[in-house]
């Protein structure tokens, strides 16, 4: 393991242990009153939370990485390219109208969601289309899929699921249960463990699909690949805690700096910095005082954009230099 | 002799008609025709990048079910286009041609390549000249039995073009591969041992370079015609 | 949890805004733990005096969980596992119906009731709302529910089966949304304006102010709107008074 990977573990483990502890005033007054209780909010509650928000923030990164790799564009994302709205709509469509409830089977409905939109990706835009094309057929997905989401939660039999929405549209981590985070996790984390083996073909891809291909790696297949396992794990994550933007877009732009510009060595290093940048958000959510609730894929949005924007600016500096 | 290079029926569809190619070791051969002839496909066809039908050996080895970790052993691809998608440093380009780290030989190639100062440099920082050599690097790093480079010339300086045939020569003499390398400008045929002309998806000619300068086949191909003081556009 | 148990006090907390109103309405202080932040605001709740002098909480069960409660009430879901979460933390979860029919209303009273240990509590409640139904007019007349942005109730939901309590039938709208047009061609007998927010600024609220909405010739009465996010048993009044203003 390089230093600075190791040096990302050191503060996602930090930062997971601060998650787990605040906010700690009420778990310490649980301890003196009702320790078993205490241990339960532990384990029960706040154990999830922490294993969902660090988990999806790894899913995002490393996925976005694999997409941007795929795509040979910085701008590529779960978000962007419409994948996590595509989750979002299989997720509320099998919960609010086929009745869903198996946090497992969600997150299938999830998976095929996501898959369903990274298909229309390509088909719309190609693999090796310019930036624009692929930021526009990205962003008709999302709007597309978003308008879906929004309609069908609006027409569902149960009247709350238009409250829900912004639960799904914008992320939560509240009040998941550990089925829950199993059902999310377990097949994320597979697809991610497959993800990883095909990171040097992604490295490949940097020079050319066409060199990528005279070694072995079919540039067809990669791309099945990787939109398949990248939709399972996405898909997998927002089926429980909804659709969270902009992590997956930052992350590898920050892992490839570390990684000297490969996209494909910078698979892990986006999962730490992914997972590192949702906890920190979702800390802030529970530090957020009493009486707002903000979902956590606000904060993400509102640290993302500036960035995205920063990014957008720098590639464009560079086309015309 | 054995040939390095045994390809049978190697096609693509719509592109290139099945051929047949053999190459013998230690051989530098030129691929030249007009503009969409087929120089590009059959160096696609043979690098494995788009296959129709047909099958090629290098040495007696099937290429096609050769693993990843193989492949570098047995050729490499150069294509023609210079774009880079990543700025990814110039040392570590040439290091991703490598199928097992080996920063000696990257530094040799380096220095071959006279890229030294800028071994740090991000390929998008890089001209066009130099990213070229780079990618050239990256296409010999690994020595394989077979190179197959797409019009690795252009966008050279005259100083450039003229060491890279010289670096070609050197290294299939020492190294005993060989090399399929597509060229625009005909005149350089004469570095080259062997040289077929490409035209409309097959290989209409197969000769050596003096008799190619004066054939037919590619006076009628080029539509130009060899006159007292150079080329000229053919009068028939 | 032991019959007992319930006898001696059940402490319950309650997690949502409509929730909150039955477990207001029907609890003593000692027996409420927590109730959602939403209704200790002014502009969300009327019983937001009440509410106040208990702890807040964001709908999380984490949020209750400090307060020790042996019951908790939701209603709705969505992609959280609360009830499932309560379960393992040995809190009896409770869910109330999203009320979809007065039918629904009174049996989230007598859940809570009962959840409180006495079930006589929801009796008051239960029969002014069987008086109401008997007492309805036979003829109603042609009304308008108007919210912000014209948003009014579909014929038919429980918004609209309150109203013709008072002796209010609920147009039929295409989308449940009264446009500007309709207003002027075929106003109402009877326009309902919900005062929710009123004050604040947004986009729906200008609509409200848009001159043919000002100029209806209608009966205007006002709805207090905090009441008609819930359609709980805080309508009673709301009809009562509905039905008094048009004497």
């Amino acid at each position: 393991m390089t230093r600075p990977t190791a040096l990302l573990l050191a503060a996602l483990l930090l930062l997971a242990a601060l998650h787990l502890l605040v906010p700690l005033g009420p778990w310490l007054e649980l301890r003196r009153s009702d320790p078993g209780l205490a241990s339960l909010l532990l384990t029960e509650i706040r154990l999830p939370r922490t294993l969902l928000a660090a988990g999806y923030g790894a899913v995002l990164g490393m996925t976005g990485a694999a997409l941007q790799a795929l795509f040979a564009n910085p701008l590529a994302s779960p978000d962007i390219t419409g994948s996590s709205s595509g989750a979002a709509l299989g997720a509320v469509l099998g919960a609010y109208w086929f009745a869903i409830v198996d946090p497992l089977a969600l997150a299938a409905f999830g998976a095929g969601g996501a898959a369903l939109a990274l298909v229309a990706l390509l088909l719309l835009a190609g693999r090796r289309s310019d930036t624009a094309t692929l930021l526009l057929a990205g962003v008709a997905i999302a709007l597309a899929a978003g308008a879906a989401t929004s309609l069908l939660l609006a027409l569902a039999p149960s009247p709350f699921a238009f409250y829900d929405s912004f639960e799904w549209l914008m992320g939560s981590f509240v009040d998941r249960s550990l089925p829950q985070a199993a059902a999310a996790l377990v097949p994320a984390g597979l697809a991610c463990a497959i993800l990883v083996r095909r990171a040097h073909a992604l490295d490949l891809m940097a020079l050319g699909e066409d060199v990528s291909a005279s070694l072995g790696y079919p540039p067809r297949r990669v791309a099945v690949e990787v939109v398949g396992l990248s939709a399972i794990a996405v898909g997998a994550c927002v089926s429980v805690c909804g659709a969270i933007g902009f992590v997956g877009l930052i992350a590898p732009y920050a892992a490839r700096r570390l990684s000297g510009g490969h996209p494909g060595r910078a698979l892990v290093p986006a999962a730490l910095v992914g997972a590192i940048l949702v906890v920190l958000a979702d800390l802030f959510v529970r530090s957020a005082p009493a009486g707002r609730i903000v979902p956590v894929g606000i904060v993400t949005t509102v640290v993302g954009t500036p960035l995205f924007i920063w990014l957008v600016v720098g590639m464009r500096r560079r086309l015309t230099s | 002799m054995t040939s390095l290079l045994s390809a049978r029926g190697v096609a693509i569809d719509g592109r290139l008609h099945p051929t047949d190619v053999d190459v013998a070791a230690g051989s530098l051969v030129a691929l030249i025709g007009p503009n969409g002839s087929g120089k590009t496909s059959l160096l696609r066809a043979l690098a494995g990048v788009e296959l129709s039908r047909g099958s090629l050996a290098i040495d007696g080895e099937d290429v096609a079910s050769a693993p990843p970790a193989r492949r570098p052993h047995l050729l490499t691809f150069l294509p023609a286009s210079r774009d880079l998608a990543w700025p990814i440093r110039a040392r570590d380009i040439i290091a991703l041609g490598l199928a097992k780290a080996d920063p000696g030989r990257i530094d040799r190639l380096l220095d071959l390549l006279e890229l030294g100062s800028l071994a740090d440099r991000p390929a998008d920082r890089l001209s066009t000249g130099e990213r070229a050599r780079v990618l050239l690097a990256r296409a010999l790093a690994p020595s394989p039995r077979l190179l197959l480079l797409d019009e690795p010339l252009s966008n050279l300086d005259p100083y450039w073009v003229l060491k890279t045939l010289e670096l070609l020569r050197e290294t299939v003499r020492t190294l005993g591969c060989s090399a399929i390398v597509s060229l625009h400008d005909i005149d350089r045929v004469g570095s080259f041992d062997r040289v077929l002309l490409a035209a409309q998806g097959s290989m209409v000619a197969d000769l050596s370079p003096e008799s190619m300068l004066a054939s037919t086949e590619l006076a009628r191909s080029f539509r130009i015609e060899r006159g007292e003081s150079g080329w000229r556009v053919s009068r028939a | 949890m032991p019959a007992s148990a319930l006898l001696i006090g059940a402490s319950v907390a309650s997690l949502n805004l409509c929730t909150d109103e039955y477990l207001l309405l029907l609890a003593r202080p000692q027996e409420v733990a927590s109730v959602s932040f939403l209704s200790q605001d002014r502009q969300e709740s009327p019983l937001w005096r009440s509410a106040r002098r208990f702890p807040a909480n964001r709908g999380s069960i984490e949020d209750v969980l400090v307060r020790r409660p042996s019951v908790v009430l939701t209603m709705g879901g969505g992609g959280r596992a609360t009830r499932l979460l309560a379960s393992r933390l040995h809190i009896r979860p409770v869910e109330l119906l999203s009320p979809l029919s007065l039918g629904d209303v009174a049996a989230n009273l007598r859940t809570v009731a009962g959840v409180l240990g006495e079930p006589r509590r929801a009796t008051p409640w239960l029969q002014e709302l069987a008086r109401l139904q008997r007492t309805s007019p036979t003829k109603a007349k042609d009304t308008l529910w108007l919210s912000g942005g014209g948003q009014s109730l579909t014929a038919g939901s429980i918004g609209a089966q309150w109203l013709r309590l008072a002796g209010l039938e609920q147009r039929p709208l295409p989308g449940g949304r009264a446009s500007l047009e309709t207003l002027l061609v075929r106003p109402p007998a009877v326009l309902v304006q919900s005062r929710y927010r009123s004050a604040q600024v947004s986009s729906g609220e200008r609509w409200l102010d848009h001159p043919i909405v000002r100029n209806v010739r209608a009966q205007r009465m006002a709805a207090d709107g905090r009441r008609w996010t819930c359609m709980g048993p805080l309508m009673i009044g709301e009809i009562e008074r509905l039905r008094a203003a048009q004497r």
